[in-house]
């Protein structure tokens, strides 16, 4: 089956992982004086995950100013962020690894391949598959590379309506079409017997309430779960129809062209970023999972406005190229009503996007399609939280947006081959000698 | 978004198209408006908008166990009967196990 080009190009859009605004308040403060900067700088610089560990200088920095807990709240909530992106990634990768076990379809190769890969690989020819798959890659991130170039073009004109339409039309083919195709299957693998007016049903309701919270307005669990469902979709459409060595190419060059896309200055995402921040605005619904937490802040210094205000512009900068709008308008209503007040809300999370959900699974969907054994498919999976902890890291560093897919990649890359042909034979050797270590 | 952050009377217009929004054949809707709008319905505090509230909580939640009632019933019916049904079975069939009569 060809999928719409509209999945190529909003699957690319995803692909970064943002801050939701910055959390070192004091640092923009001038009322403070400068040792405060500068312990908010080791502060940043110190690991998320120590921060919960030191006692020392988080009890100085109690002790000197009422900023000090917002010190204290910054680790414990930079550390928390870690989690919280641990187990939207975790529950996408579990749903495809276990519809890949247990549902033979995804693992079945059919003659029938995506546009986007036109090339077939020939089994028999090392050489030639390598060709095939090489230029298979090259015609992927070149689609992926023009998509992203019309999007951000017709961002920077302004051609809103068509974008949300796109949008909303590649939402409508993943929650209905590709959900009805799982459901197929998951009955059939399970020889359940089911009914077109139930089935039309399930699938409707499905549809509805699932473009409803993501497009519009609903409970903040129900939209992460339907962007969990709809990433796990789409990397079970991937691990079904890209060929095998395509995929892993293709899973390398993507990382690399997220890594361009993102940092460089004239590269298509980050123009997408800048104009964002220049109109101040947040882009696109449906594009971003969100981990929003919310506390209260106390803040009673007069410099509230000030800070609220700084805020509110990191915020729209920080916001990349997506956002969840509802929380978004409703976060920035909240503050703007509320900063004269002592109390201040903030919502504060980190923002990844739903590209990453997606390449992470089709990499461990394919370790488990492919690998043999659990031992594969657990080292990718670890080798994908580590990259992701590592980025989060950098994130608290550089509080810009950044790419996610990297790291994560590139260890789970490194992981599934070297676990592949050198972890699984010794296991397997060690196991035929029955010497247990 | 959290409910938290927005004035009342949205909570309440919220609630009422969720409401409205489950007669198109959604119960599901009508399920997330039970469970979203329940603590503001019935565990907080009095406030002007929540009788309404209350009222299109319980309608939707009426209006839940009315279709869940449906479903199961249509569900035993035609699991239990699929296979006398011959050809009319087959025809409501969207998957028909293998092995079996």
């Amino acid at each position: 089956m060809n999928t719409s080009d509209s999945e190529a190009d909003s699957y690319n859009e995803r692909s970064a992982l943002v801050e939701c605004e910055s959390p070192t308040i004091p640092s923009y403060n001038q009322d403070h004086d400068m040792s405060l900067p500068q312990e908010t700088d080791t502060k940043r610089r110190r690991p998320v995950s120590s921060g919960l560990d030191e006692p020392g200088p988080v009890e100085r920095e109690r002790a000197s100013t009422p900023d000090g807990e917002e010190e204290e709240l910054t680790l414990k909530y930079g550390a928390k962020h870690v989690i919280m992106l641990f187990i939207p990634v975790t529950l996408c990768m579990v749903v495809v690894v276990a519809t890949i076990k247990s549902v033979s379809f995804y693992t079945e190769k059919t003659s029938q391949r995506l546009i986007y890969t036109p090339f077939e690989e020939d089994p028999n020819s090392v050489g030639q598959r390598l060709l095939y798959s090489l230029l298979n890659t090259m015609v992927m991130i070149s689609v992926i590379v023009v998509m992203t170039i019309i999007l951000v073009v017709l961002y920077k004109y302004r051609c809103y309506k068509f974008i949300h339409g796109w949008l909303i039309l590649s939402s409508l083919m993943l929650l209905f079409w590709f959900s009805f195709m799982y459901l197929g299957e998951v009955f059939k693998t399970y020889n359940v017997a089911m009914d077109y007016p139930t089935l039309a049903m399930i699938i409707w309701n499905f549809g509805v309430v699932g473009m409803i919270c993501i497009h519009w307005k609903g409970p903040l669990r129900l939209q992460q779960a339907y962007l969990i469902v709809i990433s796990a979709l789409m990397a079970l459409i991937f691990i079904k129809y890209l060929p095998e060595w395509s995929a892993w190419v293709i899973l390398g060059a993507i990382s690399i062209y997220d890594l361009i896309a993102v940092l460089c200055p004239k590269g298509p995402l980050r123009m997408l970023v800048e104009t964002a921040q220049e109109r101040n605005e947040p882009i696109f619904p449906a594009l971003i999972y969100s981990s929003a937490m919310v506390w209260m802040v106390g803040m009673a210094d007069s410099s509230n406005p000030d800070s609220a205000d700084e805020r509110l512009r990191n915020e729209g900068g920080a916001l990349a190229q997506e956002g969840v709008e509802s929380e978004d308008d409703a976060a920035q209503g909240g503050r703007r009503r509320c900063s004269a007040e002592e109390d201040l809300e903030e919502d504060r999370g980190v923002k990844l996007g739903l590209g990453d959900f997606i390449f992470y699974s089709v990499l461990v969907g394919k370790a488990a399609a492919t690998g043999g054994d659990w031992n594969t498919t657990l080292a990718c999976f670890v080798a994908i939280l580590i990259g992701l902890c590592l980025t989060l890291l950098l994130l608290a560093i550089f509080k810009k947006a950044l790419p996610a897919l990297p790291i994560s990649i590139t260890f789970g890359l490194v992981f599934y081959f070297s676990t592949d042909n050198l972890v699984r034979p010794f296991m397997d050797s060690l196991a035929a000698h029955q010497y247990y270590i | 978004m959290n409910l938290e952050r927005i004035p009342n009377e949205e909570k309440l217009s919220l609630s009422r198209r969720y409401y409205l929004g489950g007669f198109a054949f959604l119960p599901f809707l009508w399920l997330v408006n039970v469970l979203w709008f329940f603590r503001e319905a019935f565990l907080k505090p009095t406030y002007t908008e929540q009788p309404q509230i209350k009222s299109y909580v319980k309608k939707s939640a009426l209006g839940l166990i009315v279709w869940v009632a449906v479903l199961t019933t249509w569900i035993t019916i035609f699991q239990h009967f699929r296979a006398q049904w011959g050809e009319v079975g087959d025809y409501l069939s969207f998957t028909i196990p293998l092995g079996t009569a």
